[in-house]
Parts: structure tokens; sequence; C-alpha cells
């Protein structure tokens, strides 16, 4: 059950010389070599609250096992984010088109991944936000 | 301006009953607007031999507070156990196993913001690459 994450990272003027990384890692669980075996899909969500909301809550029994999470920001307005914290802490803002890729580790249950439109007003319309989480445990329960 | 571009294709034939492909391609702007990122420090590698204690790998308060700055890390470790702690101001991330990487935005929005990583073994290298909104 392999699934694989690519990752390219391409510029031809940002420095003297090109920037070209393009890296693959296979989705494991924790420690080994064998492959994480489940998926909450891929899930969307409109967001219209400045208000942070639980995208994923975090569970107990994943503490410290392998997690990886995918978030994008649909917007095409690139001036609409979303702010991503874990534990009320600030990772950053995913602006239209942003994406992002992390490992979770639910270090305890505070540790869910909130989700606020901090840009969003009545006239910016919904800030849609596309997800996906790859895990290990078996209790994984969203509510988002 | 400059122009740099990320993209992620994550891809599972057996994952799920039917296969399963995400992409994504992302122009990196600064924050709010459509103008190109034009700072970056580099790809760079950082080795921590002994001790393997906690380290400050960017200090939030050495960049533009609530801006679009974008990380890339990479544990190059190949033995399966060994994983990167990644926290952000003290509060955990998660932890990037061998072989693992990471992208993502980071507002370095105070001067405790830092990105600290902590290896859980000796002599483990990890690969990163920071793009500057500042």
């Amino acid at each position: 059950m392999a699934t694989t994450a690519t990752l390219t990272l391409a510029s031809s003027d940002i420095a003297g010389d090109p920037v070209s990384v393009t890296k693959t890692a296979t989705l494991t669980k924790a420690g080994s070599l064998i492959d994480l075996d489940q998926s909450t899909g891929l899930s969307r969500v409109h967001l219209r609250s400045a208000t942070n909301k639980v995208l994923l809550a975090a569970n107990a029994e994943g503490n410290n096992l392998a997690a990886k999470v995918y978030i994008i920001n649909k917007s095409t307005d690139a001036s609409l984010y979303v702010t991503v914290t874990i534990n009320a802490q600030t990772i950053g803002k995913l602006y239209g088109g942003d994406f992002m890729f992390i490992p979770w580790s639910q270090t305890d249950t505070a540790a869910s991944i909130e989700v606020a439109a901090t840009s969003w007003t009545a006239s910016t319309g919904d800030i849609p936000v596309e997800y996906a989480l790859f895990h290990e445990d078996t209790d994984f329960l969203t509510n988002a | 301006m400059a122009t740099t571009i990320a993209s992620i294709n994550i891809t599972s034939t057996d994952l799920l009953s039917d296969s399963l492909s995400l992409s994504a391609i992302a122009t990196l702007t600064g924050a709010g607007s459509s103008t190109g990122l034009t700072g970056t420090e580099g790809l760079g590698r950082k080795k921590l031999a002994s001790g393997h204690a906690q380290y400050v790998l960017f200090d939030g308060g050495n960049r533009t507070a609530d801006k679009a700055h974008k990380i890339y890390l990479k544990n190059l470790s190949s033995t399966a156990a060994e994983y990167f702690l990644i926290t952000v101001n003290g509060e955990d991330m998660g932890r990037l196993y061998a072989g693992d990487w990471a992208f993502f935005p980071w507002s370095a929005h105070d001067q405790d913001n830092d990105i600290k990583i902590d290896p859980s073994a000796d002599d483990m290298t990890l690969e990163y690459m920071l793009f500057t909104d500042d």
C-alpha cells in the first residue's frame, strides 16, 4: 500500500543559479517501513468565519504516531488567507492557491489543527479549503 | 520579482479502492499579493552531532512578522526509526521520519515564533530551505 508524496520547488530567478528541488517520500508508519494504510480522503470545506474552526481533531491514540496533513486554500484571490494553528499556536497563513504538507504528531488532545478564514468578511465570499489526512491510528475521527 | 513554483503530487494505487491522485501547483508570492517572493536563504543542510538537543533552525525575530515565508524540510536519514521533531514556538508540529519532507507557510508572527528541530539520534542531517517575504 504505497502512498507517495512528491514536492517540486523550482525557480530560474530567485537566486543566481536556478533552484530545482524534487523530493519524493513514501508515507510510512512511525519508525518503520510499513506503509500508512488509512486516509480521510480529500475533503472540502467553505470557511466564512474569522474564528478558529477545528479541521482535524487530535486523537490521544494518535500520539506520536505518523500522520501527514495536506491543506490547500482553493481561493483564487491572492489576498484571502487562512490561518493554520496547532493548539492555538500559529503555523502560518495559506494565501489563495497556497498549500502545505506537514507531519502531525497529535502530541496531546489539545493539538488539534484549526483553521480560520482570518481575512473573511461578508463581502469577500467563502474561502474554500481542501484537506486530506494520511494516518495510522485506528480511532481517528474528524469533526470538521 | 522572481517566479518560484511549488508543486505537490500525492498518489496511491492501493490505499483506497480507487486510485488516489492529488496535485497542486502554487506560485510563491508575498502576503496578500501576486508579487513573487524574492528572497531565499538557499538550500542548506544541518547536521546535528552529539547531544542532539533542540536547535533553532529559523529564528522568528529575524524575519518580518506576519508575512508569507515558506519552509521546506527533509530528513535525510535512511534509518526508519530516526526522526526530527519539528516545533513552532514550543508547540509540537510533528515528527519528520527518515525520508519524509514537509512544506508549510511560516508567519513568524512574533519573536517567539521560532522553528526548532530536535533529532531523535546523533549525527542526523536535515535539509532545509526558506523562502522569505521580508
